[in-house]
Formats: structure tokens, sequence, C-alpha cells
């Protein structure tokens, strides 16, 4: 599974560091680091819908620093059968 | 072979005073760079005056041509006398090199230059003479490729004097510092901003005396062009991105649709890596027939920020030079590497970005663009900008 985090702009300024802190954490905490890869990118092209994500091939929208840990359940361990 | 001169300088203000009594004046003008490092009598204001004019007065008058003999009159005629000391006195050191490589140096009383060359110290040609009851230095040679004439004040030999050595720094030693020191790709600024700090250290960070280093470096001309921002009108992409990727040198593309833009063009991917050096600043990443792609606004404006540090006179910092962020990749390549800067500067708003919460719409990007390109000038470089 891969997922992409954008870094552009506004991005960055709503907290695509942070997200991508959270996401590292929770990737060593289920131990998926052969499972899912991060990756950056730096314009998923929806900058008004920040921060954007793209996980296994679909758009999230609107992930912040407040429901990232949400979002990673929601997209990242149900699809996996890991929730 | 045309040569590129890039002029660089550090000065630091004795200890307690306002203003330097040194003064570097540098001037371009018909394909000869010159520099004028002048150190006026005593200290403070009165220094400051003494020297201003006198690098203001030849810079002026060597620019146009005219001989050696008519500055020192002028700059003797000129000169406020001082009540103290009964003389008005300024030394200087003027050095002139030409594109074609043609040098011609004139120096009045200050400490020697030292000319590395493949950075080693190289003896160059002296003749003295006498103008207006002046001992004179005139040297007329030929520089190569990579020549770095370093040019001072005497409070950098006179470093450390009755603090850390009895007789100060001396010039022999001063000439080691600067053979160790030396590091072909260091720009002209940074060998001063080098020297000067060590002789900094010396005082203990409190100059006893005005501290200057001017530096002029014989450097080949290097490109590099920067594509910030999609062009307002989405027709011009194509033709904008072709033009931006036939210039010479170093390529960089700054913002997330613009290094979209440039992807499409040339069917390479982006890779991006998740490091954040620096929380502040968005990570980078590669692509193939480029040399970075970076994020835009935020990158850029940390490096014209970090520009206004770089052309304050008195700046030796220079730990940014081991940065690995972004914006002090990119840094480098403007600052150091480039003696000519192309920015191809897209117009197009991004919605998002209209946010008044958020620093990012337009008039942010033109104001980095000009702040940016004026330092850069400062810095010696020619700035090419244009607006799509």
């Amino acid at each position: 599974m891969e997922i992409y985090i954008c870094v552009g702009s506004s991005c960055h300024l709503k907290g695509s560091y942070n997200i991508i802190h959270t996401f590292q954490e929770l990737i060593n905490q289920y131990d998926l680091k052969d499972k899912v890869e991060l990756k950056a990118s730096f314009c998923l092209g929806r900058c008004t819908d920040g921060v954007a994500t793209k996980i296994n091939g679909e758009f999230v929208d609107h992930v912040s620093p407040e429901n990232a840990v949400a979002v990673f359940h929601e997209h990242v361990l149900k699809p996996l059968g890991m929730e | 072979m045309r040569y590129f001169i890039e002029p660089g300088y550090v000065s630091l203000n004795k200890k307690g005073e306002e203003l330097c009594g040194d003064r570097v004046e540098t001037i371009y003008h018909d394909g000869t760079m010159t520099t004028v490092l002048a150190d006026g009598m005593g200290s403070g204001v009165k220094a400051n005056i003494l020297s201003t004019l006198t690098s203001k007065i030849i810079s002026t008058i060597m620019a146009s041509g005219l001989s050696i003999q008519d500055c020192v009159e002028t700059v003797a005629q000129t000169l406020p006398i001082c009540k103290v000391r009964q003389v008005a006195y300024s030394t200087f050191t003027i050095l002139q090199i030409g594109v074609t490589g043609d040098a011609y140096m004139v120096q009045f009383d200050n400490p020697l230059c030292v000319l590395l060359r493949n950075g080693k110290h190289y003896d160059y040609p002296v003749e003295v003479n006498v103008v207006d009851g002046k001992t004179i230095y005139e040297t007329r040679m030929k520089v190569e490729l990579g020549d770095v004439f370093v040019m001072f004040s005497d409070g950098v030999p006179h470093a450390g004097i009755g603090i850390t050595m009895n007789l100060g720094w001396q010039q022999e030693n001063v000439i080691k510092q600067l053979e160790e020191q030396y590091s072909p790709d260091d720009s002209a600024k940074s060998t001063a901003a080098k020297l000067a700090d060590v002789a900094n250290a010396l005082y203990l960070g409190e100059p006893g005396d005005d501290t200057t280093v001017a530096v002029m470096k014989v450097r080949e001309k290097q490109t590099v062009s920067i594509m910030f921002g999609p062009p307002s009108n989405s027709e011009d992409d194509i033709p904008v991105t072709k033009k931006f990727m036939e210039t010479d040198g170093i390529k960089i593309v700054s913002g997330g649709t613009t290094s979209k833009i440039v992807s499409r063009y040339l069917g390479k991917e982006v890779r991006t890596c998740l490091d954040y050096i620096d929380p502040k600043i968005p990570p980078y990443g590669m692509m193939d027939g480029v040399d970075l792609v970076s994020e835009g606004v935020l990158t850029l404006g940390h490096v014209m920020e970090m520009s206004n540090m770089i052309v304050s006179q008195n700046n030796t910092d220079l730990s940014w030079l081991q940065k690995k962020d972004g914006a002090s990749i990119i840094a480098k390549y403007l600052f150091e590497y480039a003696t000519d800067v192309n920015f191809f500067v897209g117009r197009a708003m991004n919605p998002a970005h209209q946010n008044p919460n958020l620093p990012l719409d337009l008039s942010i990007k033109l104001k980095i663009v000009e702040v940016l390109s004026k330092n850069l000038e400062l810095m010696g470089k020619r700035v090419n900008v244009e607006y799509h």
C-alpha cells in the first residue's frame, strides 16, 4: 500500500510535517514497514482541501494533525484487516 | 576567454563603534570590476567620512578611466583635515580586473593584498612609485581562472594585539590562514567571511580596530535558473518550460504545480524524500533532467531571508553552508555557485493560496523575487527576471 502526503505550500502550513510524523510512528507501532510505503508529494492538485493525501490510490482530503490517527485507522488499518 | 569577476566583503566595526572606518566600494563599468578598500584615519564617524569620500572618489574617477595621479590629487585636495593630527588621510587599495583578465592594482598604505593562485600565495609583480609625496605600489598583470585577490585593512594583521598575541596576527600568518582555509568552491564573500571570523576570534569577539576583508575572485560564468510558479496563462506552460530547460547550468524547479508542469513536459517523475531536516522547510525532491525540485513560496521565502543575512556587511556566519534542507541547498547554488541567475516567474493564482490566513498569496511570491534578486545583485551576480 502506498501513502502519499502532500508537502506543497498550503498543505505544509496545514500540518504535513506532523501528519508524516504521526503516520511514521503508527507504521512502526503496527509493524507495517513491509506493507506500507509512505511518500511525500509536492502537489496532489487539491490545495483547497488540504492536507491532501492519497492512500491506496484514493484521495483522502482534509487530513489534519488532529484527525491523523483516525484517518490512519480508517484508511490504512481497516483495509489491511488490522482493525 | 571572458571571466566573471566576483566581489565580496565583510567589515567588522571596532568594539563600541556604530560606524565602520573602513569602506569598500565596488563598481562594474565597461567590462571592468573595480573594488576600492579605504581605511580612514581614526575610528567612528570621522574615519567613516574619510574612507567613504576616498573610496567614492576613487571608484568614480577610476571607473571613468582617469589616471591614478588624478585620483590621488583629488583625494588629497578633498579630504577634510583632521584637527588632532593636522593631516587628511585615508589608506586605500584599488583593484580593477577586466573581463578579459587584465588586472591593475594600486596600493597605498594598506597591508599588501594577498593573491592566491591554485590556493597558494603568489608573488605578483610590484612597481613602486611616488605620487604627490606618497609611496604607491602599482601592479599590472594578467589574471588566471580561480585567482583570489584578498585585500584587508590593518585590523586583520593587527588582530589580537595585546589580547591573544603580543604582536598581533601578522601578515605571514594571515597568508598561512588564507592558504589553509582555501577551498576552490568558496565564493568571494565566504572567503572574506572565513578570514574575518578568525580575526574576530583573535580579538575575542571585540575588535580593537575596524576589520575589513574584501575579496575579488576570478571565475567563469556559472548559471543557475529557477522556475518559480506556473505561468498565468496555462497555454504558456510548455513554451516557458522549454525555454527554462534550454538554459545552461543548474536548473531548480520551485513549487508544487510548477514541478507537475515540468514533470509532464519531461515525462519524468518527481522523487521526493520524507526527510524533514528542518520542520519549517518542506522536504525537497529530485527529477531527472533538473538539479532540484522544491516546494515554492515557503522554501524560497527562507532563501530570501538567508540572502538578507548574507548581504549584511558584518555577517561571518557560514553555518548555513553545512545545512542540508531545501532552502540551504538552493542558497548554496545561488549565493556560492552562481555568477548568473535567471528567474522564470509564473504569475498564476493558486485558489488555495487566496486564504488570508496563509502567507502564500501572489504578492508574497513577487516580493520574494524582488528582494532576492536585489540581494543577488548586491552580491555581484547578474540577475535576469522574466514574468509569465
